[in-house]
């Protein structure tokens, strides 16, 4: 186990509705949406003046058309003169947002930090958006002769279909999985009924549904693939000292880690024997596997083996309540699976086919409705998840979603699994009651 | 004069235009080398790796590689067929992408796929590389087709 120098806590979190396009607010009022839960809403004792500093988490500045958007944000919300700064790591910026602030209050640098996640991706339209996430991928190569991150994500998908024999039927229980969950959270874009900013006409879907949805890029279809939306979620941690006055109920990290992986896949090794071991595996599972190659991400996998190191985590699916996983594609929910040693390599698809990561199963993934069924929001996201995990440790799920269909009953260790570009970087971080 | 999208809330339309320099440097050789009908990739003598994509600097030990020309034939590692692309290539759809392996290279090399039959590709079939007569100076100026 690895000690830091402090021990720190989350404290509150506060989510807006997530939409295809809120319009109504700009980035910054959305912000603040956000800012109002965490403070207002989560039985705390904590003035907007003990914060003592903010991480501002968003990805592109291609979507916001703001450079500094960071100060804008801070600004906006009160926090001059105290001092702030922006994270960005493609889609794991979220996750990355929550270490750079355990990092700051571990260290004794702060002692109260918000953590501020969103995203505006309404602001171009969709193929314009895909095209600038596709930015995130290497633009000299990978680009310019039409990639795009669904594509990237199918050409994987197809190889570890090719090596472990992963179905699409496999693949869309994860996307029934994921929408049907979002149908018990409000804050969810598919919720139609929750709501008020919902997309029309979502709702819950079936196997067949996505079977029958059009293909995006194969193996991947439309019902496969994560939502682009707008939206902001916060986060508070603090220090020992001051969580315990701030609340009766603080959430500890107790493990962070970060992997990562050549820009390109393509470039990613392909060793045999190359898999780091987690404690529980053993090397002659995977002698014989090419590692990590385009099939699996390393990034995520070292990433956990750094956070379980420092939770004392040995046995991941008896340890670990729930996971808030980065389903950004339904093959990607199945090959971390996997990279999080939840099952061998190889086992991804059978794990969602025993119900295993369903609600009610040994270890829920996605209770809110994740990527695919809640939002992607980037900069947000990892945030999101943050805030998703606090409120399931805290037993409040369900009164935050509107519903008690969500709540992990008992929940006392959550994982959330923050996760970019093609598996470039990978951001975990572990939290108990 | 301003396009404006809705009244309430108020959006309007920013149009955005951008011409950038953009310098290959190092890596400048593999584009003109196309021109001239050569697949070149970049060797590590130190650590004995070839990278294509050519990486000027060796990612292991850091120091310079050197240009080779590597053979044109090679395998689908893996392939997907597009419907839908970013705004710029929406034109293009549908069109395949795979990743593909050529015998002493250490990566895989994503590329475009041409056929016109995209329900035949499959994992380990052969390619020939194919490059561009009137080149763009991109990417896009090699490709693969079964063979």
């Amino acid at each position: 186990m690895i000690i830091l120098p402090r021990k720190v806590a989350m404290v509150s979190g506060g989510l807006t509705y997530f939409s295809k396009a809120r319009r109504d607010k700009t980035q910054e009022a959305l912000a603040a949406e956000a800012a109002r839960m965490a403070l207002f809403e989560n039985d705390i004792n904590l003035e907007k003046e003990d914060i003592d500093g903010s991480v501002v988490s968003y990805f592109s500045d291609h979507f916001e058309n703001q450079l500094l958007f960071g100060a804008t944000i801070h600004d906006y919300l009160g926090l001059n003169p105290k001092p702030s700064v922006r994270i960005e790591g493609g889609g794991a910026t979220g996750g990355l947002a929550i270490r750079e602030a355990y990092a700051q209050v571990a260290s004794g640098l702060l002692d109260v930090v918000m953590v501020i996640g969103f995203e505006k991706m309404s602001e171009v339209n969709t193929s314009k958006g895909n095209e600038f996430i596709a930015l995130a991928s290497d633009t000299d190569f990978d680009f310019p002769i039409g990639g795009f991150y669904s594509g990237y994500y199918a050409l994987m998908a197809q190889r570890h279909m090719h090596e472990f024999g992963t179905t699409e039927e496999q693949m869309a229980m994860v996307a029934v999985k994921n929408r049907n969950n979002a149908q018990y959270n409000k804050f969810a874009q598919t919720n139609s009924k929750m709501n008020p900013y919902g997309m029309k006409n979502m709702g819950k879907i079936t196997i067949d549904d996505v079977l029958k949805s059009p293909y995006v890029a194969y193996p991947l279809k439309r019902l496969d693939i994560c939502l682009m939306s707008d939206g902001a979620a916060v986060a508070i941690l603090a220090s020992e000292e001051k969580a315990k006055k701030i609340t009766d109920d603080p959430v500890w990290i107790i493990g962070s880690g970060v992997g990562t992986d050549a820009m390109r896949a393509g470039d990613r090794p392909r060793k045999r024997g190359g898999v780091p071991l987690l404690p529980h595996e053993k090397k002659e599972w995977y002698s014989n596997l090419e590692y990590p190659g385009i099939h699996s991400f390393r990034a995520g996998r070292e990433a956990a083996r750094q956070a379980y190191k420092q939770a004392g985590i040995t046995n991941p699916l008896k340890q670990i309540d729930l996971i808030e996983l980065h389903d950004a594609y339904t093959s990607s929910e199945i090959q971390t699976y996997e990279d999080l040693g939840l099952t061998k390599y190889g086992g991804g698809g059978k794990l969602v086919e025993e119900g295993v990561t369903q609600i009610d199963g040994d270890l829920p993934v996605n209770p809110s409705g994740g990527l695919i069924g809640s939002m992607h929001a980037v900069g947000a996201t990892g945030v999101m998840q943050a805030v998703e995990a606090f409120w399931q440790l805290q037993g409040k799920a369900g009164k935050f979603h509107g519903s008690d269909k969500t709540q992990v009953k008992g929940a006392e260790t959550a994982m959330i699994h923050s996760h970019a570009g093609t598996g470039t970087y990978v951001a975990v971080t572990i939290m108990r009651r | 004069m301003t396009e404006v999208y809705s009244i309430e809330p108020l959006v309007i339309k920013i149009p955005y235009e951008i011409e950038y320099r953009h310098s290959y440097g190092e890596t400048s050789p593999f584009f003109l080398n196309i021109a001239q009908g050569k697949l070149t990739a970049t060797r590590c003598d130190h650590c004995k790796m070839t990278y294509l994509p050519p990486r000027g600097d060796c990612p292991i030990c850091l120091r310079e590689t050197r240009w080779i020309e590597i053979p044109d034939v090679g395998r689908v590692h893996s392939f997907s067929t597009m419907f839908f692309a970013g705004e710029k290539f929406l034109k293009d759809i549908p069109f395949s992408l795979a990743y593909i392996e050529f015998d002493g290279v250490d990566t895989v090399f994503l590329t475009r796929l041409k056929t016109n039959d995209p329900k035949k590709l499959k994992i380990g079939m052969k390619v020939k590389m194919h490059m561009s007569r009137d080149v763009e100076w991109k990417a896009s100026d090699v490709w693969a087709e079964p063979i």
